[in-house]
């Protein structure tokens, strides 16, 4: 999968999962705001990233994220370390 | 004769304001710190100021061992006094959700929480017994009550303080000992100092959090002669937040 695809599927399966439009998703957006998400949603989120991408976040891995863009980095960094 | 009351996390917030209050009853207070030593002293010279007398008295109350040295020593600097008062207060916060909860926060804040209470209660409890008179009384929190998410090792820990304050209630209430949790909901100090005030009282119908000396002024009626006949109760205080 190229990152463009990656991009695409984790736009998607966020846009679905937290009922937002697939529009308001940008890589400047900001991640927590756009889903409008508060911590407790972050359970969510971590079955989200278990499911699709297959890894377990730690609580701290959040603090680093503020855009979409962080967190498609965030995604791509934690699925290259695994190959 | 002197009276003696013990307030566990005297140094700080509702603690400390607790110790004052006891000290304007008349108690002379034993202010049980562990870290905090520069606060405890301060405690102790507002304990002074409100016209009693008190001492620091160090230990963890997690630690069995030292909570045993520190109160046997009390006991036998003092052989004609008894602790006739005994405020459970010291707690902690390790907020977490479950799925990313280590096994050292759950575990400190039981061992502080739910096993601190047994550590000092059991040990002066035979005391109250004995002199048919006793006031133990158990801050809590609404989170034992309602359980709050982020906090099940927090909400465990005062559920169970709440259980055993019934249970023993139930076993001394003859004897002249009252067992009582105070349970509150947002109040100012500094375990609450990370938490955005201007956001969560928007849910207190109150519109405001607590204020420490709010919550010490309860304790100090559970304390008195005038609340002999409320025994087993779990009373909240927390500005109208329905539990």
């Amino acid at each position: 999968m190229d990152k463009k695809e990656l991009i695409k599927l984790i736009n998607e399966n966020l846009a679905e999962e937290f009922e937002v439009d697939i529009e308001t998703i940008t890589p400047e957006a900001h991640l927590m705001e756009t889903l409008d998400l508060d911590s407790l949603d972050l359970v969510d989120m971590v079955v989200l990233i278990e499911q699709n991408f297959h890894f377990t976040p730690k609580a701290t891995d959040f603090r680093e994220i503020a855009t979409f863009q962080d967190f498609y980095e965030f995604i791509e960094s934690k699925m290259n370390g695994r190959q | 004769m002197t009276k003696y009351a013990l307030v566990t996390g005297g140094s700080r917030g509702i603690g400390r304001a607790i110790c004052i209050r006891l000290a304007s009853m008349g108690y002379s207070v034993l202010i049980n710190y562990n870290n905090s030593l520069r606060e405890a002293e301060q405690t102790l010279d507002a304990v002074r100021n409100a016209g009693a007398d008190g001492e620091l008295i160090r230990f963890d109350v997690a630690d069995r061992e030292q909570v045993e040295a520190a109160l046997n020593q009390w006991a036998t600097n003092h052989p004609d006094h008894y602790i006739e008062v005994l405020i459970n207060n010291a707690g902690i916060r390790k907020d977490n959700l479950m799925l990313w909860m280590e096994p050292h926060e759950w575990d400190s804040v039981i061992n502080v929480g739910l096993n601190g209470f047994y550590n000092i209660t059991h040990l002066l409890v035979k005391n109250m017994l004995v002199k048919r008179f006793g006031r133990i009384v158990n801050i809590v929190s609404l989170s034992g009550i309602k359980g709050m998410p982020g906090q099940t090792n927090y909400s465990a820990s005062k559920a169970g303080v709440i259980a055993g304050t019934k249970a023993l209630a139930q076993e001394v209430a003859k004897k002249g000992v009252t067992v009582n949790a105070v349970a509150p909901g947002f109040i100012k100090s500094d375990m609450t100092h990370d938490l955005d005030e201007s956001e969560l009282k928007k849910m207190i119908p109150c519109g405001r959090f607590g204020t420490p000396e709010e919550v010490a002024s309860l304790v100090g009626f559970l304390v008195s002669n005038e609340a002999a006949y409320i025994t087993g109760e779990v009373i909240s205080i927390n500005g109208g937040i329905y539990t």
